[in-house]
């Protein structure tokens, strides 16, 4: 995603490191919330976020190569399945 | 805050901060200088080729539908518009006469055959010429916003004018001309493997982007004019073993806001100084050479030596599509009898989405591009899209520019022309690999319904268009960003 610089093994781990926090703040909500969490509903929020992150770099890629409309329409339309799903992904982790 | 109720907020913080970093970054990516397919930081940089070893195929992906021949020069429409232009302005080289009242009877061969054969060809001569004389009347309108792209293509074409263009035009027969100044006393070369790993590393050097090996086919080498000697029919000159072929890119900002900001001569310049370097060191060291370069200096045609080099595939648009450049992709090649390995065709499925995609077809202001799901005719031997060549050539002298003198639409919104970021290297390699070809279909889905394009009058002057070019025009070619227009 970014071209070879010195900065692209920082951003990288930087990256990761907030990652891992977000999963460990993620536990604690669900522990507080009283959700069941199983290896299944990780993985579901897993894939659920990777599209997510994925929808908003295609869509901030067109931005910046300068095709705004492109981006937009992608995400009018990718970002309503995002949201759609996250929907349905919450209504089946939230079943305790 | 208790250290629980900090990392459950921790973590929502290092979230969106995790989500908006990637959007920035690809904002990054998308924005990048180093994503203008073909201009990588180095000429050896890996982030911008394409492995075609899982691609390599025995037999090209053209389609061989016959007995293969020769093109003749005359089949060349820039080679056969000065034919009949010189006996228009009464300056053929023979003192040949003829005027337009003796129409295509009166013609001269090999202009009479062809033009009875063609006769919407001579049509569109003719109408190519009054579209030109409409181009300069209009220039005065233009010149102004027009200014800077103006002085960019010249400085580019620089090279054409003056006592002496390089590379040096051959004289005389190439048994001649092409061991003008080969070191006599040439080292033992170790290999024809080493041949080709050293001269592809040259090349590379001397600022190729791509560069390939193919053996020169008796078809690919035109027949009926041959430079250095004239107008005659010729055998292949036994020392036209391998040409190696070399790509390059045209600058990516200018390409992309073709047809008014852009040029052919940006492309030409670079390739004309990488063939004549190349050409002299295989000369050093102690092998023949001859350039073949643009804007017509050539006696091999160029892609279907690139495919057969392995450096792309056939495009609807009849030009060479490569996985890197798309259809940005500008070719020469030096011919030699340097002891070489060719390299092998690949098969990266651009033949297949071509079938599908039809974008340049959509986009193309003359109509010449075919819209047949498949190739059709059978053009000297081999299966192929047809391609209008003299209609494409009356709007070359329609667009509002008139020094740059071309289109190149067709080769700009083709969707392997877009960057070498994340999402179209993403959209290149999987397409590759998907033997189902949904995801070509899907890719397709998205070109045509996420991007805008133009549409094909639109970039013609008004009153048929209204100068529209398809990416937007960077700043350093817009006048009036820097002068009081
Ligand atoms: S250069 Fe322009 S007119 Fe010619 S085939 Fe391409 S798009 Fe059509
Ligand atoms: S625009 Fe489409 S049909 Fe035309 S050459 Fe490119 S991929 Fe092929």
């Amino acid at each position: 995603m970014f071209q070879y610089s010195m900065m692209q093994p920082v951003i990288w781990m930087l990256t990761g490191l907030l990652t891992a926090i977000f999963f460990l703040g993620m536990r604690y909500w669900f522990q507080d919330l009283k959700i069941k969490m199983h290896w299944w509903k990780w993985l579901l929020i897993v894939v659920w976020i990777t599209m997510l992150a994925l929808t908003l770099g295609v869509t901030f890629t067109l931005i910046g190569e300068n095709e705004s409309k492109a981006g937009i329409r992608f995400v009018l339309f990718f970002g309503l399945i995002i949201l759609l799903t996250g929907g349905g992904l919450w209504k089946i982790i939230a079943k305790k | 805050m208790d250290r629980r109720k900090f990392i459950k907020y921790a973590g929502l913080a290092s979230g969106s901060l995790a989500l908006a970093g990637v959007s920035a970054g690809s904002f990054m990516a998308g924005r990048s200088k180093d994503s203008y397919t073909g201009w990588g930081r180095t000429p050896y940089g890996k982030d911008q080729f394409f492995n075609r070893v899982p691609f390599l195929v025995e037999k090209p992906t053209y389609q061989v539908a016959g007995k293969p021949e020769r093109i003749t020069y005359i089949e060349n429409i820039f080679r056969r518009n000065a034919e009949l232009y010189r006996l228009l302005i009464n300056r053929h080289p023979e003192g040949l006469k003829w005027d337009k009242s003796q129409g295509i009877e009166g013609l001269p061969e090999p202009l009479k055959t062809y033009y009875t054969n063609h006769p919407s060809a001579f049509k569109e001569f003719f109408r190519a010429r009054e579209k030109s004389k409409k181009q300069r009347a209009n220039w005065e309108k233009y010149k102004d916003k027009y200014h800077l792209a103006e002085a960019w293509s010249r400085a580019h074409s620089s090279f054409l004018r003056g006592p002496a263009p390089f590379p040096v035009e051959p004289t005389g027969p190439p048994e001649e001309a092409d061991y003008k100044g080969v070191n006599p006393n040439p080292l033992p070369l170790k290999s024809s493997e080493h041949g080709s790993k050293l001269i592809k590393k040259i090349a590379h050097s001397f600022g190729a982007t791509l560069t390939g090996i193919a053996k020169i086919k008796k078809e690919w080498v035109y027949q009926g004019t041959l430079r250095g000697v004239g107008q005659v029919d010729f055998e292949v000159p036994k020392h036209w073993k391998y040409a190696v072929m070399i790509a390059i890119p045209h600058e990516w900002e200018s390409f992309y806001t073709n047809p008014v900001y852009g040029t052919s001569y940006d492309a030409y310049s670079l390739l004309r100084f990488i063939s004549g370097k190349l050409e002299v060191f295989i000369k050093e060291i102690g092998y023949s050479a001859r350039s073949h370069v643009p804007p017509g200096q050539y006696d091999l045609v160029m892609p279907p030596l690139g495919i057969d080099a392995g450096l792309g595939e056939l495009g609807r648009n009849g030009i060479l599509i490569t996985p890197e450049l798309g259809g940005n992709t500008r070719l020469a090649a030096v011919s030699t009898d340097m002891p070489l390995l060719e390299d092998k065709p690949i098969d990266a499925g651009i033949n297949k989405f071509c079938k599908k995609c039809k974008i340049c077809a959509d986009e193309c202001p003359s109509g010449s591009i075919s819209f047949d799901d498949a190739p059709k005719h059978v053009i000297r031997g081999f299966k192929r899209w047809e391609i209008d060549q003299d209609k494409c050539y009356t709007v070359w002298n329609s667009v509002a520019t008139s020094h740059a003198k071309g289109c190149r639409i067709c080769l700009a919104v083709c969707p392997y022309s877009r960057k070498n970021n994340w999402i179209h290297t993403f959209a290149r390699e999987a397409d590759s690999r998907d033997p189902t070809g949904l995801t070509s279909k899907a890719m397709l889905e998205m070109q045509k319904n996420l991007f805008d394009y133009p549409g094909a009058n639109e970039y013609l002057p008004p009153p048929d268009g209204n100068n529209k070019t398809f990416g937007k025009p960077p700043d350093w070619l817009l006048t009036e960003e820097w002068f009081d227009i």
